[in-house]
């Protein structure tokens, strides 16, 4: 397992410099010039050429792609064209908000998620099973920026329940996550409805109830613990992409997370920080397939990592 | 008994006088007010007053550093840090005074020598100062003794002393200079009523006021700046008391916030016109009757009221009425689809040719719908139109190409001067030297007869005479049409109902120093 972990880590590396040289190139081949929005739209020439140099981007292509890279090296993802800070710092002030905001939100979608998709395989067809499907339907057609807005009407303007935006307590992240779960929460309740309904029909479920067990056992132990795979599967993919930010909801609730750095510093073509980000990201999202293949192995011992048999 | 009542009642009296007098005493005490907080859409990028460009943060710049000199709404022009200044003769050298006794929120005392050291930062072609082009005129800064400078020109430039208004020439403290370097962008010490407390990257920025500021003693003892990006959150927040100023909302919602009786809204017009550029030099739009045609081809009443909700007026001069310097134009070009296609014929236009039209999106209010009104309104005339939209980076790349390679024909821009004097709209857009690349005089106009004018404009220290020069020159470029003549954005802010005595202005700033709840 060991073994195996090491090699995953391993392999991320090329992976993590294949991502870097994609982005490098692809960022510089974008229209507007850095220095130009750094110095306004009322600077002079001489200003910009010389915020140009300062920045490093009079230099040619491959010469600051050579500096990228022995920067990256030494782990420094180099400086904020914005704000002159490390972008190490930047990313650090924002990805645990992100990270907050994710983990809470995924436990709420799986919280509702999974139980909503277990009701609605045992009780197909019925009204419980279509109330819980066409919610799941509402929740992947409702846009994200509506429902956030719509929550921050009824819970802060007209109740006064919660805080409309910002951080600071737990009172904060109830409506981001909530909102941030219900485009979630779909996802998992319909793939765990597909997975215990493709399980419950199996012959293990009739051996199972032929030997008397209760019904919640069969459920819960023998269904439920075979459909596991692909629902964790979809968790881990949705955090993954959580983990990257969610601008919109983050916009909506002004919330300070990774999402509205990248948009903020690709609107501001702050190559620096969105290079850093991005990779960031990378790396969180292979770090996350890692997790979820190891969970696979803690729940189907038929799955080895170590090469036994 | 009769003598006990008398006591009684002398008593009360006494009482009653010595207790109004307390709380007469006690107002002041009173009037202090523990936190203000204001919803604003985005983060500052740096602090240190020289780099910044955007408006807002400029704004909180003022509060921490203040300024030499300040800019009443009504264009007044008021001591702050400087006490004075004395002009030479030939307009090349200001005598500036400062304020004694007075010192930086580090301790460090002000004096000539740091106006000297911020002002020599300034101009240093090594730090990035994307505004230096404000002060380009500065040749030399002299320091006479402890509290008076003397700054020589390169040449005369009359709205000289307003320019020192400008948040650039902030005074920074030397010792936090020598501590700090160029991270003093994250640590900022200036002689301002208010100091950083706290700031957190994307969530808020907290001042606290400056307890040895030199001036009156601010009302406000925390100023919590709230980073809130999304406009109807901030409104939202506003409604429910979680903030108490809103900054910039939608005009959209300006009706529904002016009818709330908890919310204050304040809708001063700014120094930004907003303009759809005509190139001058190449394209269809070279012909002057072409680029007449196209402003009265142009209902700007219907764009103010219907798509900016009326936080825009019509323009009726070629800078905004608030400048000194601005005339209002004898002829106007009001709506008249009629005399455009009349002069559209007389200028043996090509109907046939598809017009190029750009537009930014999301950098002006409502640009884009600004844009795709006025592409409709060239349409209803019969002039084939092609709009394509862009993010700022990308159009700001496309503007600044020489006239070569420019592809422009119809753009929409905003500019906004800094300072509330005309030069900065009139020289600053429509002299030749400002055509890109140089500078971002994108509709390219070249006028020989208005070089001149606006040339002698800098050199003429009489305020009489400069407006009649300013007058010509206006009328000149109106008559031109490099742009139509679009409109005037308003900076609109709104607040709780409470508030009383914010000093709002034209440069789109704000201050709530010595504001009183009620």
């Amino acid at each position: 397992m060991f073994q195996y972990v090491l090699k995953r880590l391993l392999s991320t590396l090329p992976v993590l410099i294949g991502i870097s040289l994609l982005l490098f190139f692809m960022l510089r081949m974008l229209p507007g010039d850095p220095a130009q929005v750094l110095a306004g739209q009322m600077a002079s020439q001489e200003d910009i050429q010389s915020i140009r140099q300062q920045l490093g981007f009079d230099k040619p292509i491959f010469v600051q792609f050579g500096l990228f890279l022995s920067r990256l090296i030494r782990f420094d993802l180099g400086r904020s064209a914005r704000t002159q800070n490390p972008v190490l710092e930047e990313i650090g002030s924002r990805l645990p908000n992100t990270v907050l905001l994710a983990v809470a939100a995924i436990t709420l979608a799986c919280l509702f998620g999974i139980p909503a998709g277990i009701i609605s395989a045992v009780r197909r067809y019925t009204w419980i099973d279509y109330l819980f499907t066409s919610m799941a339907l509402f929740g992947i057609s409702m846009p994200v920026f509506w429902l956030g807005l719509m929550l921050v009407v009824v819970f802060s303007v007209l109740l006064k329940w919660l805080p409309a935006g910002g951080t600071g307590s737990f009172k904060h992240i109830i409506l981001p996550s909530f909102t941030l779960a219900a485009f979630v929460v779909a996802f998992i309740t319909r793939m765990t409805r597909a997975s215990m309904m493709e399980a419950l029909s199996q012959d293990y479920i009739t051996t199972a109830r032929s030997k008397g067990l209760k019904e919640q056992m069969v459920i819960i132990k023998h269904a439920l613990k075979n459909a596991l795979i692909p629902i964790i599967t979809v968790v881990g993919l949705q955090f993954g992409l959580l983990l990257g930010g969610a601008v919109l909801t983050e916009t909506v609730f002004a919330w300070p997370g990774m999402g509205r750095l990248i948009v903020d510093s690709i609107l501001a073509r702050d190559y620096p920080v969105i290079q850093g980000a991005i990779l960031i990201f990378g790396l969180l999202y292979i770090l996350v397939n890692l997790v979820v293949d190891l969970i696979y192995a803690y729940i189907d011992p038929r799955i080895r990592y170590d090469g036994r048999k | 008994m009769e003598k006990m009542v008398r006591f009684m009642k002398a008593f009360l009296f006494v009482l009653m006088f010595i207790v109004g007098i307390s709380f007469m005493t006690l107002y002041p005490v009173h009037a202090q007010i523990p936190e203000l907080k204001i919803g604003i859409g985005i983060d500052a990028d740096t602090l240190n007053p020289q780099e910044q460009t955007t408006t807002l943060v400029q704004n909180m710049c003022d509060l921490i550093y203040d300024t030499l000199f300040y800019q009443t709404p009504d264009g007044k022009l008021e001591p702050r840090l400087a006490t004075g200044y004395k002009a030479s003769k030939d307009g090349l050298s200001y005598t500036i005074t400062l304020q004694k006794g007075v010192k930086f929120s580090d301790g460090t005392p002000f004096d000539a020598k740091a106006v000297k050291l911020t002002l020599d930062r300034a101009l240093d072609p090594k730090l990035r100062v994307p505004l230096r082009f404000a002060i380009a005129m500065i040749k030399e800064v002299k320091v006479i003794d402890d509290h008076t400078l003397q700054i020589d020109l390169k040449y005369p430039f009359a709205p000289f002393v307003p320019t020192l208004s400008l948040t650039i020439c902030s005074p920074i403290s030397p010792a936090a200079i020598e501590k700090y370097g160029e991270e003093v962008r994250q640590n900022p010490v200036g002689a301002g009523p208010y100091i950083l407390k706290e700031w957190v990257k994307g969530d808020r920025i907290v001042m606290v006021r400056n307890e040895n500021y030199y001036g009156k003693k601010p009302t406000v003892a925390r100023l919590t700046f709230k980073i809130i990006p999304e406009t109807a959150t901030r409104e939202a927040m506003l409604r429910t008391g979680q903030i108490d100023v809103c900054y910039k909302p939608l005009p959209s919602n300006v009706a529904s916030l002016k009818a709330d009786p908890n919310v204050t809204v304040e809708m001063p017009l700014s120094t930004r016109t907003i303009f759809m550029g005509l190139n001058y030099q190449k394209g269809v739009t070279q012909n002057k009757l072409v680029r007449q045609a196209f402003n009265y081809a142009v209902d700007k009443r219907a764009i103010c009221s219907k798509i900016l909700f009326d936080t825009a007026v019509p323009m009726n001069g070629p800078v905004s009425s608030i400048l000194f310097g601005y005339h209002k134009m004898a002829h106007q070009y009001e709506y008249n689809p009629e005399k455009a296609k009349e002069l559209l014929k007389k200028a043996n236009f090509d109907f046939s040719k598809t017009v190029n039209m750009r537009t930014p999106q999301g950098r002006y209010l409502f640009d884009q719908q600004v844009s795709e009104a006025v592409q409709a309104y060239l349409q209803a005339i019969g002039v084939k139109t092609e709009l394509r939209t862009y993010d700022w980076p990308t159009y700001v790349a496309g503007l600044l190409k020489p006239i070569q390679e420019t592809e422009l024909e119809v753009f929409l821009l905003g500019w906004g001067p800094l300072i509330l004097d005309a030069d900065m709209g009139l020289y600053g857009q429509f002299h030749s030297s400002t055509n890109p690349p140089k500078g971002l005089g994108a509709a390219h106009y070249n006028n020989p007869e208005y070089d001149k004018l606006m040339d002698a404009s800098r050199l003429e220290q009489d305020p009489k005479k400069r407006l009649e020069i300013l007058k010509k020159a206006s009328e000149m470029v109106w008559d031109d049409c490099p742009w139509i003549w679009l409109h005037v954005e308003k900076f609109v802010i709104a607040y709780s109902k409470k508030i009383k005595g914010m000093v709002v202005t034209s440069t789109e700033k704000f201050y709530p120093t010595y504001i009183r709840m009620e």
